[in-house]
């Protein structure tokens, strides 16, 4: 980082080090306080029965409350629905948002019309682009069966109920997702593309190198860092997808749509069934954790 | 930002011709704008046009009594207000604690500085809900439910992770014969920070702000389980729990997200650079 000298370093003057330590300390007990402590206690009330509702204290049950989860039926439908998502809206963000970047890559005179349509769905709160699309995928007035029947590809008749059946529910969630983060990807995307030298190009074109060609063998290489980056990030938020189901189906039709967070949030919040909840989190912690691993292996490789 | 401006860059030879370019940035702005676009025209209108089928694109008679509505069916106005008042004060304080952390990580010579900065970053990398069970708990117990206290504190950690990154790489890039210049003719340490690198890292700092705000402003879980109270909803999820009370007054809900949305959309747009260089640093909403 800013200076490597091994001699300053060995010379290390403890004064500095206890500013340093005094400089930390506000951040680190703010992060034991919000983070490291409700982890533990997380862990701690997973072997508790711990029911708010009913009265009465905490319970030991040990691990009643994991053996509930494996024979739970909600419990894997909203793993499937949150893995499916993940699957789903993962790689679509990310084809959306390289065709966003690449097509805002080019050489505009005014560059603030393109920039700004990137960064207005990534202000936008999540929330709301799912009421905005909800209101979009309205079986009567909403504006994409109104287009599908102007093209002729839906009878007026029969218009498609996307968000009360169980599969179209899913579609609809997937495409606002793909929506909203494709911005995202699309402005990290962008700084790496022009970071890229255009000398490369340069070389390729020197060498008869296609358009394709290019793109496939410049292009996407130089830019395989941000998108690692950006895929890794993309992962553990889709894993936590709550805002958009929530304000589009809120789970529906029947359970099609819960996700693990939603789950979580009912056991917890409605039910007040602490002990149950805390297991169901400790469930996803461990899902998110492996993501987590992978990326701080690829951060390590890269420090190195 | 701004150096690819007639050069030859990625995807050119797919689109050379001026006519093409402008179909693609067509493409760009139709899909960042529309939603928007579309929810402002429905704002517009009155309930009984929104029921017509076909249904009508532009306006036929448009009028501004949903946003009159929006207001009135609800209080709106106090969801604005505590929106504001929480992302203020823990933007505020996440800059305060980050901006202490990363000069420590920028400038000091400390063993483990690497560490401790992946420590702060991976933090940001748990699923914020398996943390909302004992938070809840918690903020239940200390009675703090339905209280600012209880989304500043977890808002500000939140955060941290992002104004971290962004500080850390701003400190880095001031000359450090700046500062040390400042000790040499008397100031201390800390006088050297407050004299020199605070004002040049100002810019830094409004960056960070401004992420962690619109990162406090959007949030929806924590906020509506821990402050659903009738007078204590921030923007999302009062907007959210409109559905509630009414069968989805759509023109309403409308209303009410264009006037959220317009701040925002200002404050982006007036600050647009400020918003993709910190984004590229250290933002990792997405």
């Amino acid at each position: 980082m800013a200076d490597r000298l091994p001699l300053l370093d060995r010379l290390r003057d403890p004064s500095e080090r206890t500013l340093g330590l005094l400089l930390l300390a506000p951040a680190f007990v703010l992060l034991a306080l919000i983070v490291v402590y409700p982890i533990g206690r997380l862990l701690w009330n997973s072997f508790f029965d711990l029911r708010l509702s009913g009265g009465g204290g905490a319970k030991f049950v040990g691990l009643d409350n994991y053996a509930l989860v494996l024979t739970d039926q909600d419990f894997w439908n909203a793993t499937a629905n949150t893995l499916l998502i993940t699957v789903i809206t993962v790689p679509g963000a990310l084809i959306v948002g390289l065709g966003l970047a690449l097509l805002a890559n080019l050489p505009f005179k005014r560059r603030w019309p393109v920039r700004l349509a990137l960064l207005l769905p990534w202000a936008l709160p999540l929330s709301f682009a799912g009421l905005i699309f909800a209101w979009f995928f309205h079986t009567e007035y909403g504006v994409v069966n109104d287009v599908l029947i102007r093209l002729g590809l839906e009878d007026r008749r029969d218009p498609t109920m996307w968000l009360l059946k169980p599969g179209w529910a899913m579609a609809a969630i997937c495409l606002t997702i793909i929506w909203k983060t494709s911005s995202f990807m699309a402005l990290i995307l962008l700084a790496g593309l022009q970071m890229i030298p255009r000398s490369l190009y340069e070389a390729a074109e020197v060498d008869g190198a296609t358009p394709w060609q290019q793109f496939w063998q410049v292009t996407v290489p130089m830019l395989m860092p941000s998108i690692v980056v950006a895929l890794i990030f993309r992962t553990i938020t889709a894993l936590q997808t709550f805002d958009i189901p929530y304000t589009m189906t809120k789970g529906g039709p029947g359970h099609a749509t819960q996700t693990l967070a939603m789950l979580i949030h009912a056991t917890t919040i409605d039910y007040l069934d602490l002990g149950y909840g805390s297991t169901l989190a400790v469930c996803m912690f461990v899902m998110s954790l492996a993501v987590t691993a992978v990326y701080l292996r690829h951060i390590g490789r890269q420090a190195q | 930002m701004s150096a690819v401006t007639g050069s030859r860059v990625a995807g050119q030879g797919l689109w050379s011709g001026p006519g093409l370019r402008l179909i693609a940035a067509g493409l760009v702005v139709f899909n960042g704008f529309f939603p928007a676009l579309w929810i402002l025209f429905t704002s517009l209108k009155p309930e009984s046009e929104l029921v017509k089928k076909p249904i009508t694109w532009w306006p036929q008679a448009p009028s501004l009594a949903n946003y009159v509505q929006a207001f009135t069916d609800q209080p709106l106005g106090r969801y604005l207000l505590n929106s504001a008042i929480v992302a203020t004060l823990s933007t505020l304080l996440s800059l305060f604690v980050s901006a202490l952390a990363a000069y420590a990580i920028a400038r000091l010579n400390l063993r483990y500085r690497q560490a401790v900065l992946t420590t702060i970053v991976a933090s940001s990398m748990f699923p914020l809900v398996t943390l909302l069970v004992p938070i809840f708990e918690t903020m239940r117990a200390l009675g703090l439910l339905n209280t600012y206290t209880a989304l500043v504190l977890p808002y500000t950690v939140l955060n941290l992770p992002v104004c971290t990154l962004v500080l850390v790489s701003f400190f880095q890039s001031i000359p450090r014969d700046l500062e040390n210049a400042a000790m040499i003719d008397g100031c201390t340490r800390l006088g050297a920070l407050w004299h020199v690198v605070v004002p040049l890292a100002a810019p830094g700092v409004f960056t960070a702000g401004l992420l962690a705000f619109v990162n406090a402003w959007d949030e929806f879980l924590l906020a509506l389980s821990l402050n659903a109270g009738a007078t204590m909803r921030t923007v999302p999820v009062g907007i959210a729990l409109y559905q509630g009370e009414f069968t989805f007054p759509w023109p309403i809900i409308s209303a009410a997200l264009i006037v959220a949305l317009v701040p925002m959309a200002l404050l982006i747009a007036a600050f647009q650079e400020r918003v993709v260089g910190g984004l590229t640093q250290g933002g990792l909403k997405g």
